[in-house]
């Protein structure tokens, strides 16, 4: 997948602009607060149909202005199709082709981007939810059925909590559990699903990113006694009879796929708190490139990778290396204020500071 | 920059579904600008129709006359009955063609989030109906939505003892769709829910 135009209006700090990309992508720099990220931002925004800094389109809009307009050209699987994305602070839209999608989830089905922020460290160092989020993400650009599943899912745990909260006949409960229960061990088994693919290819560059030699090790932790060999649903029915009392008290769902955990370990000593900072770093830059490396799999094109200033925390020589690797099989933008150590990588240049 | 009658107009036009303020402005000032006869008629035959619908006493539906047209027509089927969300259902239904039995309404779904509850699906009219009459087959034909498929498993579960036929809507390819266009979950629900060729 690739972009090739992207015209930017009152986006951000970005009044009007006009960017054509080559297919290898770009090296974007210029000094702090010159507008590298919202860039990376508007092209994402076409992925995930939000940014990936806020909830709020109105955030993204330029400062005294009403509305902020993007407009891209992406080729997709071969094909070429032009994207929009319009808002204002009671409206949004966005157009494929000049339709109108009925619902942002739609996007995850055309254009696949990994972006590796600054941020991603959280992913191990943070608490669990970090975790949730990053593998809901990944999975959901591998499948859009997990996508739609987990949609169902937090819908039924919604209506779920409101049902622990309110005086409730036990038979409603008992439709409300059947159905949590399914749709909840449906949500775990592709998680369980895309892990045995995802633990290995992590293994493995892991080790070709970093000089060090631990173990890794990642497992899934599940909110709910999960017996071996047992039946899943079994499992999550007995738990959730046996934890109805407090479920009742405490008036929400205290089990279940959206408190589960997926655990990363070096030598056995949880990644979290054990691993150094520079393991931590190099883990997440490996468990992004494998979120890539699955996409590109099942989606038969690569995605666009985004590096927002991470590779400067590998080892120039590795970090250049990996580059050329991906070059030859994604496009690729690369934010960062110091030019100079990207010397060799032989991407377009884009001096934001002469353009905005 | 409305007041007096006309702000209050457009503030109930504005109750309409799919209105907002501009459209409620444009046909607030297009009904006092039309022919006073014809904009007197409309308002009658709003008061007319709101005043004389009510729920049918028997299947819930909105209707002009009590029983409605379908629990007094006993050309219908009276061994079949089909429950529906709402009133509008049952025309959606019978555009089809293919129902000639007994309708009934619960008018709402279990959302427990909307504070809806067993107790505000008219459970207990509906087993009225189940209890006077003959039928032997209950459809259920409600959306295969969250809250459609926790009142389908309730009311399966209510009608366990009745040992009546209970179905459902078949959930799978759409007529005239292409397999290739198919989400693999509707594709994954036809396959599991396929049927014989000779059917």
């Amino acid at each position: 997948m690739e972009i090739s135009l992207l015209k930017l209006q009152n986006y951000r700090n970005f009044a009007e602009l006009e960017l054509i990309f080559e297919p290898e992508g770009a090296l974007i720099h210029g000094k702090n607060g010159i507008g590298k990220t919202n860039l990376l931002e508007a092209i994402s925004y076409f992925a995930f149909g939000k940014s990936f800094r806020t909830k709020h389109d109105i955030d993204l809009i330029n400062f005294s202005k009403a509305f902020f307009r993007l407009e891209a050209n992406f080729t997709i699987n071969g094909k070429q199709f032009v994207f929009e994305a319009s808002a204002d602070k009671n409206i949004k839209q966005i157009k494929i082709d000049e339709t109108n999608i009925s619902k942002t989830s739609e996007l995850f089905q055309y254009l696949k981007i990994v972006y590796f922020s600054p941020q991603d460290i959280r992913i191990i160092s943070g608490p669990p939810a970090e975790r949730r989020r990053f593998f809901d993400l990944a999975i959901s650009q591998y499948s859009f059925n997990y996508l739609q599943l987990l949609r169902k899912y937090y819908r039924i745990l919604k209506q779920r909590n409101a049902l622990l909260k309110s005086k409730f006949n036990n038979l409603e409960k008992k439709t409300w559990d059947e159905q949590f229960i399914d749709i909840a061990c449906q949500v775990i088994e592709f998680r369980l699903d895309y892990l045995k693919k995802f633990i290995p290819l992590l293994t493995d560059t892991y080790s070709q990113i970093s000089n060090n030699h631990e173990e890794l090790d990642v497992k899934y932790k599940f909110s709910f006694a999960n017996f071996y060999g047992e039946n899943l649903k079994d499992n999550l029915r007995n738990h959730l009879e046996e934890t109805e009392k407090s479920e009742i008290e405490s008036l929400r769902s205290l089990s279940g796929p959206h408190l589960d955990d997926i655990q990363f370990s070096f030598d056995l000593h949880p990644a979290r708190s054990f691993g150094s900072q520079g393991q931590q770093r190099s883990l997440v830059i490996a468990a992004r490139l494998v979120q890539a490396n699955l996409i590109s799999k099942k989606a038969k094109d690569t995605p666009i990778l985004m590096f927002d200033d991470v590779l400067a925390d590998l080892d120039k020589e590795r970090a250049l290396s990996i580059i050329h690797l991906l070059k030859k099989k994604h496009q690729i933008f690369i934010a960062t204020p110091n030019v100079k150590n990207y010397e060799g990588f032989h991407l377009q240049n884009i001096n934001l500071e002469e353009l905005v | 920059m409305f007041s007096g009658l006309l702000a209050e107009l457009v503030q109930n036009l504005k109750k309409l579904p799919g209105i907002g303020s501009k459209s409620a402005q444009r046909l607030a000032m297009y009904l006092i600008s039309m022919e006073k006869v014809n904009a007197l008629e409309l308002a009658e035959s709003i008061q007319n129709t709101v005043k004389n619908y009510k729920n049918c006493s028997v299947c819930n539906m909105l209707t002009e006359n009590n029983p409605c047209h379908f629990c007094s027509d006993y050309t219908r089927n009276q061994n079949q009955l089909c429950i529906v969300e709402n009133t509008q259902d049952i025309y959606l239904i019978e555009d089809t063609n293919e129902f000639k039995g007994r309708y009934f309404v619960l008018n709402n779904l279990l959302s427990p989030l909307d504070g809806i509850g067993s107790d505000e699906i008219n459970f207990p009219k509906l087993l009225e109906l189940l209890k006077s009459d003959g039928i032997d087959e209950i459809i259920l034909a409600l959306n295969p939505s969250a809250e459609g498929e926790s009142t389908i498993s309730f009311l399966a579960s209510q009608f366990e003892e009745l040992k009546v036929k209970v179905t459902r809507l078949s959930t799978g390819l759409p007529f005239g769709g292409d397999i290739e266009y198919t989400s693999s979950l509707t594709l994954g629900n036809a396959l599991k829910r396929r049927y014989s060729v000779k059917d």
